[in-house]
């Protein structure tokens, strides 16, 4: 049987939430997909391609591309900048461990930057910025 | 018997040459059966006209790198043939083809994935299609 998949998404967010230094920055905390409402400063990881690759009788490797990043309200008075390099300093080359697999590698593969309207309130801004970011592990 | 999935293929081998044992982290391989057709195209023939010759047996076997299991690459430098063992699917595990064979082995490391590992063999004995 293999492992859990969804175990790797919840150790990349275990790791982002685990940080003392991000949260500092984010103190609404670390959400798959979308954060509750109300938030104003928080890291969003979502799943955003993934593929596995076979050999003989088993999966080899399962290879994810997350999208990582810092969101803040304009408002909020968040440094997204040190929010965004704090989430490079814990992913880029970092060790994920999560059971079952092996950690292969963990590195971004490109920059996110982004100034999103707000729906409602057009006078307000949010701020995306973070990465996306490979994740290769093999279930041992 | 029934078309089957190549996801449960094995790839098998001893260096002793007798009881194969398989190999972790492969993903492909490939048998070539080539026979030399003789060229006996006579005067008035309306074509060119062969005949078979001796067959030529030689394949490939590719996957991923995998420290715990370097089998591959040992079998380069070995002075003797290793027996081989290539079965399509192993829940079929009565269809297979064997024989000793010598093995040349490469690895591909790039930035982009896993570090990948190939091999070509060539016949070093006969070789069987079982059953």
């Amino acid at each position: 049987m293999p492992p859990d998949s969804s175990d790797v998404d919840a150790a990349l967010v275990a790791k982002l939430g685990a940080d003392s230094a991000l949260l500092a920055l984010m103190p609404n905390g670390v959400y798959v997909d979308e954060a509750p409402p109300g938030m104003t400063r928080f890291v969003i990881v979502s799943l955003v391609d993934e593929h596995d690759e076979a050999e003989f009788g088993r999966r080899a490797i399962e290879d994810a591309l997350y999208l990582v990043k810092a969101v803040a309200l304009s408002t909020a008075g968040a440094n997204i900048r040190a929010a965004a390099a704090r989430i490079d300093a814990l992913l880029e080359d970092g060790a994920l461990t999560v059971a079952g697999y092996t950690h292969m590698t963990m590195h971004r593969v490109e920059r996110v930057r982004v100034t999103e309207v707000d729906d409602l309130d057009a006078t307000l801004r949010w701020q995306h910025r973070g990465g996306r970011y490979r994740v290769m592990v093999a279930p041992t | 018997m029934a078309i089957k999935s190549g996801r449960y293929g094995t790839i098998s081998y001893d260096p002793a040459g007798v009881t194969p044992v398989a190999l972790i982290a492969l993903n492909k391989w490939k048998l070539s059966q080539k026979t030399d057709k003789v060229n006996v195209t006579c005067f008035g023939d309306t074509n060119k006209v062969y005949v078979p010759g001796m067959k030529d047996l030689s394949g490939s076997v590719s996957g991923f790198w995998n420290s715990t299991n370097v089998v591959l690459f040992d079998a380069v430098d070995a002075a003797t043939p290793g027996m081989l063992k290539l079965v399509p699917n192993s829940t079929e595990a009565t269809f297979f083809w064997s024989g000793l064979a010598y093995i040349d082995a490469d690895i591909d490391c790039s930035v982009e994935g896993a570090p990948a590992v190939s091999g070509s063999f060539m016949a070093a004995g006969a070789w069987n299609m079982m059953p």
